[in-house]
């Protein structure tokens, strides 16, 4: 199934978490049981409000834990959601994000019923004392073993979710793990470095002295050596930290990276629509109240000018280092005067071995070299335009 | 408080210490006890009315006040000055006492007397003028009035009795302070039926009613809607308004002999007020200048340029109106291959400059980037002529001059007996020479040496005070030239020669201070696309070497549709960043790399 130019697809926010992971900058929040049937019923009421009759292409359910709601909430978040979206007809792919402990035999076949086809488990390391220390809710074994239980209820497509570059890591260590991940053979892995977002525990705890964070030119080599195992197991890399076997690309996350349309429902949740960025309120419980008033709990919205559509359609088509950016998909998208303005600039990072150009059946198209997909933060600072003209 | 005192009922003085030894909190007493301040309004350190002063809980502009007190049945009009203690602004000390008949020194009973209590007790005795020992936080319980009885004769030569023993916190001995200034403080002299003679000692810039002008009558009297002329300044201005600081500012139609006050005539050439000038009539019989202030001597210069150099003439025109509050200042404009236009700025020591700077920063708004300070050296240049240099920048090269002088300064250092040993290795290792030693008491001594002022202003009080746990202080003298083996230790980014980074050292220190900078510049230049080459150079010859590994890799992990305008956001903002570093060559370097040239330590 490919992805339609004009089509849509659908994230849904489940903001809820066991406990906060160290380096998470997620909007997930704790919770008590009563706030998740209520939460499910306010995300409802938007999708009745912004989402009806949508028929996603794709749908995405992410956190905060999808799977910690249990099975009777999910059910009832599916169904109320085929009912006003008619999902499980249009959509190509639907995923759930899942923790190891919260992804029951039960769960997993209430979801699979209700339309979800495709698993994303959170699993980050196969070392317990790396969990430990990221203050993970499960272990190794937990991760295995809700791997095996997705398989048994019959889901198809896995992905599973892995952080690199723990301070210290013996790249021994990280080529195992991804060999007994290779084992298992998951249609998809994401392998992230770990990172250091602002205001998160490990931050702060770096910031203090606490915590060394792993030193650049070890961060680039684990980035290298990622690459080379997932290739040699036959993942191939599509995206920055994305792999995965032929045809088996998320293609919600695509839809992303293309800068097709998206419609977010949940706390905190972005939307993407005919030019307008958006965002809703992120604290559930503000997120409740402003709905329980029939109201759509936005946060920010931001009318964007061509230049700055260009620029995002840029930083994220660059990220796809196989298929990059067309150049008249990008025209139709954001105009053809802000595209034809940025050109000579795409052109000298060419003549820098940053960019590539090459012609397909669409036209011209640019996307990153190797060197260019590493450097691609300081290529995009390069390319933003000058910020009196990105203000809104 | 809205008449006028005659002469005999009026005392001046001015409260000096060592730092922290409690000037503040004791002039905040007095405004109590005087109901100067309405307790119920009241803070502690009430005169340290700046931002910067409250935050960093010290005094750095002295600040004065009108106060009146009944002392034997008859009401007193006590002027006050409270002084900084800290050595970088003991110019202000100097200029208070200029307006005052008498000094109350304070002691901390438990520190007792540190090189700025001998600093400037010398600097009021050279006046002349009345000290009233002050034994200060008796309350404390290590409090040692005795010992410090002791220190008292033997290093300032004045005699025990006369101390007084107070706590500025519980109140306890104010009232015998204030009848001490009554008896002891000469009234100020002065001819009432002279004419007008009035010592200009601070001023500031009032956005609203132009320069206010602090004045000091010495002698006559000028009243609101006289005509008066500023000597030195050559300039006439009418008195539309007079008053005291009580400490807010209350006109008065008359200000007479003896009395300190304000003048307002919504003056807005800056050049026309000179702190140190004298106040005459304007019409009629004029009296003579006063001897003003003798110029401060900068220890350190640095330069100070705009982040925007578009900002040039609004940073000029910001330090004209910072000069006009801190007389101590000097600059000239400059320019760097790196920076651009800027000023070269002279400061009595480097809080004065880190002082300096963010006043500048918060008063005009204007961002700056500052470069490392350096002393002042002199060149004897091949023709015999004699050249003072501000920045290393301007050394010429080695064939043009024959000798360069730096400036050297008898330090003395006040210390424990039992750190003399660390405190003497660590002169000598920063080529001092020992000129003696004397004891305080039984357990603290006083050495003096002659040490160059590049070795002790940086990071030597640092040390004094890790060596010493805390106990040691020091204070110098005026400093005089004296000729060295000094070199021009350039810096190398990438090749291309960094002027705003060089450095003058001795020439058998090149290798550690080399060492010592680029150190410093590796950890903050950040990494380019590109390795960057960091050398340090004496001449042609490199003498230490360091290299920035280039940048291999910056791409953000996660990036998916919830991240898109915060993630453009903050490459927007990294760019900003960017944006205000200076380039050398094609290297981006930021504003704190600068200042790496300021570190000695190589290890
Ligand atoms: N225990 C005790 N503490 C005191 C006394 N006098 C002042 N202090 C404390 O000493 C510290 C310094 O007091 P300040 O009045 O700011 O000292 P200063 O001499 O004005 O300091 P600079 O203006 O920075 O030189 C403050 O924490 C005061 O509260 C006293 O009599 N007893
Ligand atoms: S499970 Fe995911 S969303 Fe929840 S705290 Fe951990 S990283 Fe954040
Ligand atoms: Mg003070």
């Amino acid at each position: 199934m490919s992805l339609r130019e004009d089509g849509v697809s659908l994230y849904v926010h489940l903001p809820y978490c066991v406990r906060k992971c160290r380096y998470c900058d997620f909007n997930s929040h704790g919770y008590t049981s009563q706030d998740l049937a209520a939460h499910v019923e306010a995300i409802l009421q938007e999708a009745s409000l912004r989402a009806q009759d949508l028929a996603p292409q794709t749908v995405f359910f992410g956190g905060g834990t999808p799977t910690l709601l249990g099975a009777q909430h999910l059910a009832r978040l599916l169904d109320g959601l085929e009912e006003i979206t008619g999902f499980r007809q249009s959509a190509g792919e639907v995923t759930m994000e899942a923790n190891p402990e919260s992804l029951s035999a039960e769960v997993a076949a209430a979801i699979l019923q209700g339309g979800v086809d495709r698993l994303s488990i959170g699993v980050q390391s196969l070392n317990n004392e790396v969990l430990a220390a990221y203050d993970r809710v499960h272990d190794a074994k937990e991760a295995l073993a809700a791997y095996a239980r997705a398989r048994e209820s019959g889901f198809r497509r896995i992905n599973l979710d892995l952080i690199y570059a723990f301070p210290g890591q013996d790249p021994q260590q990280w080529v195992d793990t991804l060999h007994t991940v290779h084992e298992l053979g998951p249609e998809h892995l994401s392998c992230y470095e770990l990172s250091y977002e602002p205001g998160t525990s490990l931050t702060r705890l770096r910031d203090l002295g606490r915590w060394q964070e792993e030193d650049p030119e070890r961060c680039a080599a684990l980035f290298d050596l990622t690459r080379e195992q997932n290739a040699a197991a036959g993942y191939h890399s599509y995206e920055v930290s994305a792999f995965a076997q032929p045809g088996e690309e998320c293609r919600h996350n695509l839809a992303y990276w293309r800068s097709l349309d998206y419609v977010g429902l949940g706390a905190g949740a972005a939307s993407w629509r005919q030019g307008v960025r958006s965002m809703n309120l992120a604290k559930p419980e503000d997120y409740e109240r402003v709905m329980g008033e029939g109201r759509r709990p936005l946060a920010q919205q931001e009318e964007t000018l061509p230049d700055m559509r260009v620029f995002d359609h840029l930083m994220m088509g660059l990220r796809l280092e196989r298929e990059g950016v067309s150049v008249e998909r990008m025209k139709r998208q954001c105009g053809s005067d802000a595209v034809d303005a940025i050109l000579p600039r795409l052109h000298e990072f060419v003549a820098r071995d940053l960019l590539r150009v090459w012609q397909d059946q669409e036209g011209q198209r640019f996307c990153t070299t190797a060197r260019g997909l590493r450097m691609l933060d300081t290529l995009l600072q390069e390319l933003l335009p000058d910020d009196d003209q990105l203000e809104v | 408080m809205s008449k006028n005192f005659p002469p005999e009922r009026i005392r001046n003085f001015s409260i000096i210490a060592h730092i922290d030894h409690g000037k503040s909190t004791l002039a905040d007493r007095f405004l109590e006890i005087t109901g100067a301040v309405d307790t119920r309004k009241r803070q502690a350190q009430q005169l340290d009315s700046m931002d910067l002063e409250r935050e960093r809980g010290i005094t750095i502009k002295a600040a004065a006040v009108s106060l009146t007190t009944m002392v034997h049945g008859e009401e007193y009009l006590l002027n006050l000055i409270d002084t900084p203690g800290h050595v970088d602004f003991a110019y202000e000390v100097e200029k208070s006492l200029q307006a005052c008949e008498g000094a109350l020194l304070l002691i901390d009973a438990a520190q007792g007397i540190q090189a700025q209590t001998v600093a400037n007790a010398s600097l009021a005795m050279e006046q002349d003028m009345t000290i009233i020992p002050v034994f200060n936080k008796v309350d404390l319980p290590h409090a040692r009035p005795e010992e410090i009885e002791d220190e008292l004769e033997n290093t300032l030569v004045l005699e025990r009795d006369l101390a007084i023993k107070c706590s500025a916190k519980t109140g306890l001995g104010v009232p015998e302070i204030i009848e001490a200034i009554v008896d002891r403080i000469p009234a100020p002299e002065g001819d009432p039926e002279a004419p007008l003679r009035a010592l200009i000692f601070d001023a500031k810039y009032d956005e609203y009613r132009g320069i206010v002008v602090y004045l000091r009558i010495v002698d006559g009297t000028i009243r609101k809607g006289d005509m008066v002329h500023m000597l030195g300044a050559d300039a006439d201005y009418e008195a539309v308004e007079l008053g005291k600081f009580t400490p807010v500012a209350v006109p008065h139609k008359q200000l007479s002999v003896g009395e300190v006050g304000y003048f307002i005539s919504n003056i807005k050439r800056l050049e026309d007020v000179r702190v140190g000038d004298t106040m005459t009539v304007a019409k009629g019989e004029r009296a003579a200048a006063l001897t003003g202030y003798r110029e401060p001597q900068p220890m350190v210069w640095c330069g100070i340029y705009p982040v925007s150099s578009g900002d040039f003439e609004n940073l000029r025109a910001a330090l004209n109106q910072l000069k006009l509050n801190d007389s101590s200042i000097i600059f000239e404009p400059e320019s760097s291959d790196a920076l651009g236009f800027g000023f070269r700025c002279g400061f009595l020591g480097l809080l004065h400059m880190e002082i300096v700077q963010e006043r500048l920063e918060r008063e005009s708004g204007i961002d700056v980037v500052q470069t490392a300070p350096t002393v002042p050296y002199r060149m004897v240049m091949n023709d015999g002529e004699v050249k003072d240099i501000h920045s290393p920048g301007e050394l010429p090269d080695p064939t043009q001059f024959q000798e360069i002088h730096e400036p050297i300064v008898t330090t003395h250092i006040l210390v424990p007996a039992t750190n003399i040993g660390v405190i003497m290795s660590m002169c000598s290792e920063r080529r001092g020479k020992f000129l003696r030693q004397e004891h305080l008491s039984a357990n603290r001594v006083m050495l003096t040496w002659d040490l160059p002022l590049a070795e002790i202003i940086f990071d030597f009080y640092d040390k004094l005070k890790s060596g010493t746990k805390g106990y040691g202080t020091m204070n110098f003298e005026e400093p005089r030239f004296e000729a060295a083996k000094l070199v021009k230790l350039r810096i190398l980014v990438s090749g291309t020669e960094a002027d705003a980074l060089s450095v003058i050292c001795h020439h058998s220190d090149t290798q550690r201070r080399g060492r010592a900078v680029l150190k410093v510049l590796r950890k903050e230049i950040p990494r380019h696309q590109f390795e960057v080459a960091l050398q340090a150079a004496v001449g042609g010859k490199i003498v230490a070497r360091e290299s920035i590994r280039a940048l291999s890799k910056n791409v953000t992990a996660k990036c998916y549709g919830g991240d898109i305008s915060r993630k453009r956001k903050l490459l927007q903002k990294q760019k900003e960043g960017k944006k205000r570093m200076k380039n050398i060559g094609n290297v981006e370097v930021p504003q704190k790399a600068f200042l790496a040239v300021l570190s000695t330590d190589d290890s």
